[in-house]
């Protein structure tokens, strides 16, 4: 454990007050931890700024004290990416959860990092609209963690990540600096720096404010669940309901063992016999879910499906939804941790990907379960275990290993929307060259030359942006870049 | 020197080499975005359109990989017969994909479709000192790394040149259809107001002067005229000795619309989209549509224009210059590429 000095820790009580910096051990140790199973967390000092002022002032005293500064919404991050290490600084943003500007006409709102990301649609829901991202820890995590990891979730296949719906941020650079990028006017002049914050897991800036897009609801929803004798069934339907020009709202993938572990949790009726079932949910005019319908019950029909259970009103389609979004609760049942993988393969290799992962596991003597974003070709292998048995978690780690190179092997990536951190950090050369980690270092220096935001996370080790690259050449007379 | 590599490699090198003799580089694809930014005089120049091989199209998967100088209507022409389109690209002829990247070029379908930045899932870069970057990866999702892509989409060949992109299709819509209305702009504003009401995510709802343009896609049902347009074809760019394009927040875009009208400007509004196109004569008028855009809480940059039009392309500096300036820095460290091309305000 690594402490701040206690002269250091009064000037930040200057900024936030007393009550709100957290200095015990049993504070620096729960801020020591996130959703993932990190347990190398250093935290030297917590404090919950409640506004841009506050935070500015917090940045300007790390600056000035030289600390590492941990950026942190609501911690349910699964990858350790709001880790603190080495007695970092944590700026716990969850007491600026307002949303402070619904904007209807410009179908946006601006609110404040430490809002959980369902709080905004259902802020909104009486005016017809909603925030589309929605990653199935929606009812915890903040909306300005989901801007560090870039969230994804169910409804994204057809509406877009975090980045679509971002117009803009505040945001306090390192040195306390704040800055506005971009906002509800599209396209400003120069470099997208607002796309480049998004997904940049807290290593360019704390935003501060966010402006967010609010979508229409759909005039007309249908949700089906559809179960199948085999995985390759399910996997068939995937590809073909995209190929036939369907975009479903989302296109979801349970198996057996995920199945029977969320059934006796929610009681959803789910067909617990089956070797797979897809969530499927088609939204847009009544026309548009006739036409959405008809293909994949036509598709399915010619792959083996078994039942195909039509969500008959609202509460049942919430109910379906629920024992989705349940899943990785519901794994405690099997085991006290897991463990998952967030890869992206070409939809074209689901099969083949999901057959190795069921091998790779078998073969390790581990129980896995399956629920994915299958139309996006989004796995989330999760892999149940008890960290107190040593050889279990050596398996687990050697079955990981296993999935993560099987999956880059046939063309796809470490993460599809929970980030790198640092528990998918030593994969990125598996990805990347040198080369592209040096410019993707070169990216965060350019925003933190002094690389004290969330340092240690994303890049490995050897990643380094040389001084040479960013040699402070003077832009050429009457330009600014 | 004028170089048309045909290969990625032979573009690095070459810009290797211009870095180390400190000699300056256009970059230049079609051409389609030549007139874009302050002119540059620059002592060689590049052009992407021998780099134009297909690498990889798996139509199951939706995503297609081409090189940076592929023409856009190749592209769509190969992707058309599949079913699929690259739909929030602004595919005009002669435009290479990398070009509509680097200029960030949308499409009119914006409303629906999105910005084009969001299609591009992994580049390959020729930085400005000849290195082969790679950034993001050919998957429809991911967050593995920072976001080199949305990094280089606008970047105009500042940063380096697209050697090759990894699109994001979507399915052709079931049915798809331009509808035109005329009368006097107010009435179209009106009707503008009422296809945005009416319809679930029309795809594009355009005011021009005297007329007003929609286009609805989906299920053949729901593609139906609204009251008093006729079926049409997408409306032309208005034209003029220049274009400025303005980006607002789109509820300003009703007054943006009066007040240009009020003035006899040559304009096309896309309402529900922040953006607005005004043909522009000279750079007083180019000052007067900025100043209208500054007003409502947007800005305003020359999308097309000869040279002496743009002196001023973007108007006041934006926020976060300082990371702009360190970034350009760290991927063309001797400032090579297009040279002057982000020109700070003109101050009279």
């Amino acid at each position: 454990m690594t402490t701040i000095a206690r002269d250091v820790a009064s000037q930040f009580a200057a900024v936030v007050g007393r009550d709100h910096v957290l200095a015990g051990d049993l504070a620096t140790m729960l801020y020591a931890r996130d959703g993932s199973i990190q347990d190398d967390g250093d935290c030297g000092l917590v404090v919950l700024p409640a506004s841009t002022e506050e935070v500015a002032g917090c940045m300007r005293v790390a600056a000035a004290a030289g600390l590492d500064v941990v950026p942190r919404g609501s911690g349910t991050g699964l990858t350790g990416g709001a880790v603190p290490l080495a007695g970092s600084l944590v700026i716990s943003l969850s007491r600026m959860n307002r949303i402070t500007e619904v904007d209807v006409p410009n179908s946006c709102a601006w609110v404040e990092p430490g809002v959980l990301n369902l709080d905004i649609s259902t802020a909104v829901a009486h005016l017809g609209l909603f925030y589309a991202p929605d990653p199935s820890s929606q009812q915890a995590c903040s909306i300005g963690g989901n801007v560090g990891t870039n969230a994804g979730g169910p409804h994204c296949l057809a509406y877009g990540v975090t980045n679509q719906h971002v117009l803009g941020m505040e945001m306090v650079m390192a040195d306390g600096e704040v800055v506005t990028l971009g906002g509800p006017a599209p396209d400003p002049p120069g470099y997208d720096l607002r796309g480049v914050v998004v997904g940049s897991e807290g290593m360019m800036g704390v935003v501060t404010r966010i402006c967010v897009r609010l979508t229409p609801e759909p005039p007309a929803i249908r949700t089906m669940l559809l179960d199948f004798p085999t995985i390759s069934d399910a996997a068939a339907v995937v590809e073909q309901v995209i190929a036939a020009g369907v975009i479903p709202a989302s296109l979801e993938m349970m198996d057996r063992n995920m199945l029977r572990t969320i059934e006796p949790f929610v009681h959803a009726d789910l067909p617990v016999d089956a070797a797979a079932a897809l969530l499927v949910e088609v939204d847009g005019t009544p026309a548009d879910v006739e036409a959405g319908t008809d293909a994949v019950q036509r598709v399915a029909a010619a792959n083996n499906v078994g039942h195909v259970r039509v969500a008959k009103d609202e509460d049942e389609r919430a109910l379906l939804w629920k024992a989705r979004k349940s899943a990785f609760g519901a794994c405690a049942r099997v085991k006290p941790n897991y463990f998952l993988h967030d890869c992206v393969v070409p939809r074209s290799r689901l099969v083949e990907v999901m057959q190795a992962i069921i091998e790779i596991t078998d073969r390790e003597d581990l129980i896995c379960l399956n629920v994915f974003h299958a139309g996006d070709g989004n796995l989330h292998p999760i892999i149940a275990f008890d960290r107190r048995d040593a050889d279990e978690v050596e398996r687990v780690k050697r079955a990981g290993d296993a999935i993560i190179r099987k999956c880059v092997e046939v063309g796809g990536t470490l993460s599809g929307e929970h980030g790198i951190g640092l528990e998918k950090r030593d994969y990125m050369p598996l990805v990347f060259t040198e080369e592209d980690l040096e410019a993707q270092a070169c990216m965060r220096r350019a925003f933190d030359p002094d690389e004290r935001l969330n340092p240690h996370k994303v890049l490995p080790l050897g990643a380094r942006c040389g001084e040479a690259m960013l040699g402070g050449r003077e832009p050429p007379e009457g330009t600014w870049i | 020197m004028d170089l048309t590599p045909t290969t990625r490699e032979e573009l690095a090198e070459a810009l290797a080499v211009a870095s180390d003799d400190g000699r300056t580089v256009a970059v230049r694809g079609g051409g389609t975005e030549s007139r874009r930014g302050r002119p540059c005089a620059a002592d060689d120049s590049v052009c992407t359109l021998a780099l134009n091989r297909v690498v990889d199209y798996s139509p199951a998967d939706m995503i297609i990989t081409v090189e940076g100088g592929a023409l856009a209507t190749d592209v769509a022409a190969l992707i058309g017969a599949k079913g699929q389109r690259w739909a929030s690209a602004d595919v005009r002829p002669g435009a290479t994909v990398g070009g509509i990247l680097s200029a960030a070029r949308t499409g009119k379908l914006r409303l629906r479709q999105g910005a084009v930045r969001d299609s591009l899932m992994e580049v390959v870069v020729a930085t400005g000192d000849g290195r082969l970057v790679v950034g993001g990866g050919r998957t429809v999702k991911l967050v593995t790394g920072f976001d080199l892509p949305r990094l280089m989409v606008g970047s105009l060949g500042t940063l380096g040149v697209i050697v090759q992109a990894t699109l994001k299709l979507w399915p052709d819509p079931m049915a798809s259809s331009w509808f035109t209305a005329e009368g006097d702009t107010t009435d179209m504003l009106a009707l503008a107001n009422d296809v945005l009401a009416a319809y679930h995510r029309p795809a594009a709802v355009i005011v021009r002067p005297g007329a007003m343009d929609a286009c609805i896609e989906g299920a053949p049902e729901d593609v139906v005229a609204p009251d008093g347009a006729r079926v049409s074809v997408e409306p032309a760019n208005p034209e003029g000795t220049g274009l400025v394009e303005m980006g607002v927040p789109p509820a300003a875009l009703a007054a943006i619309v009066r007040r240009l009208d009020q003035a006899g400007e040559v304009f096309e509004a896309w309402m529900g989209t922040g953006i607005c196109r005004v043909a522009v004569a000279d750079a007083r008028e180019v000052a007067s549509v900025r100043a209208l855009a500054v007003e409502f809480g947007g800005h305003a940059q020359i999308l097309d224009g000869p040279d002496d039009l743009r002196a001023d392309p973007f108007g006041p500096v934006p926020p976060g210059a300082e990371v702009m300036r360190r970034m350009r820095a760290a991927f063309d460290p001797a400032g090579i590429l297009n040279p002057g091309l982000f020109a700070a305000e003109v101050t009279a």
